[in-house]
């Protein structure tokens, strides 16, 4: 979780403390459809991951982006 | 700025947010698949003719934009042209077609190179080349172009960048005109002074044309008009028996305008070589294989790009033409020939050395001054030395091309220029004046000479040559304005010392007064030269 909460405070410029599985971008202002790209961008370059489009579609919040990573078998 | 996808609207109205912004430099990216939408896919349905009529109808569109902005600003425009596609639904016989898929695209592009090849203002950037360094394969990132049509891989900015800041360097004067070289290990592999001359690696063998190969790019960086200059901790006796007695050696001396091999340090040889050619530190790139010396001049001389090379010799080449510190926005001949310029005048300055006495010195040079009226050869040059010029000015207008050409044209105005070749080479256009007449007497607007050439009576030359003029045209008083600046200095008594009368004594203006009739002469050891190209247009308006 450490990881990917650095991650997500960097991409998103937000407080590593303030994220839960339920943070999402309904909860975080600079969470937009640029920065989700990048997000992902980031993430796969972190984690050393290639997400497929569906994967990507459906994540939704934090939760959802554990959840994509454990099938990659990298556990948050 | 404007929104995603609003670039047409943003340039074509006269009162977006772009031309609100008033930048100094636009980037125009169009992408190929976005402007030709399903035509990407259906190009084969077209008719010969609707093909041709697209070619017509995008060129002019494209030209249109780069046109708009560039006329509305008044900035320079960076231009992509178009990635040429790496597949076509014919296959292997695309190129078989009357106007294939893909050379339709690479027409495109070679249509609008064409059309701004001679454009001062719109620069286009190999966006196709671009694309064929990194890889084609590679580029674009499909899930993210279906994602968030994102046209390049998020991998790829920082060198999209990188390419983008070539244009930026040059708009900001950060450009460099000087590489200085270490030599052992550098210019070629291994040490001089314990391996010999026949010891030393260079040449057509494996570990030998590293070195040979990076001394080629070098010197083809010299012949655009790069100074070099070697600043190396080594027996001069041995480092310079390489130079010319190296049967490999591309680099002689004569290519260098300052040779520093001692055993002082890097950096007060820096500091030297800096001073000898003078140019700025911050005009420098540094080659050292030697980490050490490089963080020495890195820590000690912020202001001098020290590149990092690379261990491995056969990586040295890369790195030199991966830089872009060298982009400059024109290239007029005297840039051409600005690092034989330089080299020249360290012979000039060891010749300086051996001589009595100053008069020795300029007689020993036989100088050749051509006097040239501005014409289409030499008006480039003449505005670049009013942009140019800071020491040696008396006023220090600064005028463009447009304006020069201009005035040329004026029946009013009188505007030459002062070529100077001595026995060690050409030094090109290094001097230029402009007259302003009326009847009653001629006013020097501007009086200028590149530093290279002050001190040699040259501007004794140009003085001369403008009484001579006036004497003709029996005009009784020359004026000489000297407008002081922070640089100017050297140019300060120049009017006083010539026997002109102070007549105005502002501070931001004195007005110096000389009397026609008085005369003046040219320098004796100075040969004239008034039938260059323009004899015939001397003469007519004389």
């Amino acid at each position: 979780m450490e990881k990917l909460k650095k991650i997500l405070s960097k991409v998103l410029k937000i407080d590593e403390n303030s994220i839960t599985e339920k943070t999402s971008p309904d909860t975080v202002d600079t969470w937009d459809s640029f920065n989700s790209l990048m997000l992902v961008s980031e993430l796969e370059n972190e984690f050393g991951v290639k997400f497929t489009i569906d994967e990507v579609v459906k994540i939704k919040n934090v939760g959802d982006i554990i959840e994509v990573l454990r099938k990659y078998k990298i556990n948050i | 700025m404007g929104g995603y996808n609003q670039y047409n609207q943003e340039i074509l109205d006269d009162n977006s947010k772009l031309y609100d912004f008033k930048p100094n430099l636009v980037i125009l990216f169009i992408d190929t698949k976005s402007l030709l939408g399903d035509v990407f896919f259906n190009y084969y349905q077209l008719s010969e003719e609707e093909k041709n009529i697209l070619f017509e109808s995008h060129t002019k569109q494209i030209k249109l934009l780069a046109d708009k902005v560039s006329r509305n600003l008044n900035c320079k425009v960076v231009l992509h042209n178009l990635e040429v596609p790496i597949n076509s639904p014919l296959g292997i016989i695309d190129n078989k077609q009357k106007l294939g898929l893909i050379e339709f695209v690479k027409n495109i592009n070679h249509e609008i190179n064409k059309h701004y090849k001679e454009n001062e203002k719109v620069f286009i950037f190999d966006y196709d080349l671009f694309c064929s360094k990194h890889g084609k394969e590679n580029i674009l990132d499909y899930k993210m172009y279906y994602l968030g049509d994102i046209k390049i891989n998020f991998k790829y900015l920082p060198n999209l960048c990188e390419e983008y800041i070539s244009y930026i360097k040059p708009l900001l004067l950060l450009t460099k005109k000087c590489i200085v070289l270490d030599l052992d290990n550098t210019m070629w592999g291994g040490v001089v002074g314990e391996d010999g001359l026949e010891g030393i690696k260079l040449g057509p063998t494996p570990e030998g044309r590293p070195y040979l190969e990076f001394q080629k790019h070098i010197l083809s960086l010299f012949n655009r008009g790069i100074i070099l200059a070697v600043n190396s901790k080594n027996n001069p006796e041995d480092a310079l028996s390489v130079f010319r007695n190296h049967p490999h050696m591309i680099l002689k001396e004569n290519h260098f305008a300052s040779i520093k091999i001692n055993w002082n340090d890097k950096i007060s040889n820096m500091k030297a070589i800096a001073k000898e050619i003078n140019i700025g530190l911050d005009s420098i790139v540094f080659f050292d294989d030697d980490k050490l010396n490089r963080e020495m001049i890195k820590t000690a001389l912020p202001e001098v790009m020290v590149v990092d090379m690379p261990e491995d010799p056969s990586l040295y080449s890369k790195t030199l033409t991966g830089l872009n510190e060298f982009n400059s926005f024109n290239f007029s001949e005297e840039d051409r020939k600005k690092g034989q310029m330089y080299a020249d005048q360290r012979k000039r300055q060891n010749f300086k050395e051996t001589t009595k006495d100053i008069t020795e010195y300029l007689k020993a040079l036989n100088m050749v001054v051509t006097l040239e009226k501005a014409n289409s050869f030499n008006i480039p040059r003449i505005a670049q030395l009013t942009q140019k010029t800071n020491q040696y000015t008396m006023t220090a207008r600064r005028y463009f091309e447009e304006d020069i050409k201009r005035f040329s044209a004026l029946a009013d105005y009188l505007i030459f220029s002062a070529k100077v070749e001595d026995k060690f080479g050409d030094n090109g256009i290094t001097g230029a004046t402009i007259i302003k007449k009326s009847k009653k007497a001629w006013s020097v607007d501007t009086f200028l000479l590149s530093c290279r050439v002050m001190g040699r009576g040259v501007e004794e030359a140009m003085l001369a040559r403008i009484i001579e003029e006036a004497q003709k045209e029996k005009v009784l008083t020359l004026i000489g304005e000297f407008i002081p600046t922070e640089k100017n200095i050297p140019a300060k008594d120049f009017y006083k010392k010539s026997g002109f009368k102070l007549i105005e004594n502002k501070k931001n203006l004195k007005k110096w007064e000389f009397s026609v009739n008085k005369g003046y002469q040219y320098p004796k050891f100075i040969k004239i030269e008034k039938n260059g190209k323009t004899k015939k247009n001397i003469i007519q308006s004389s």
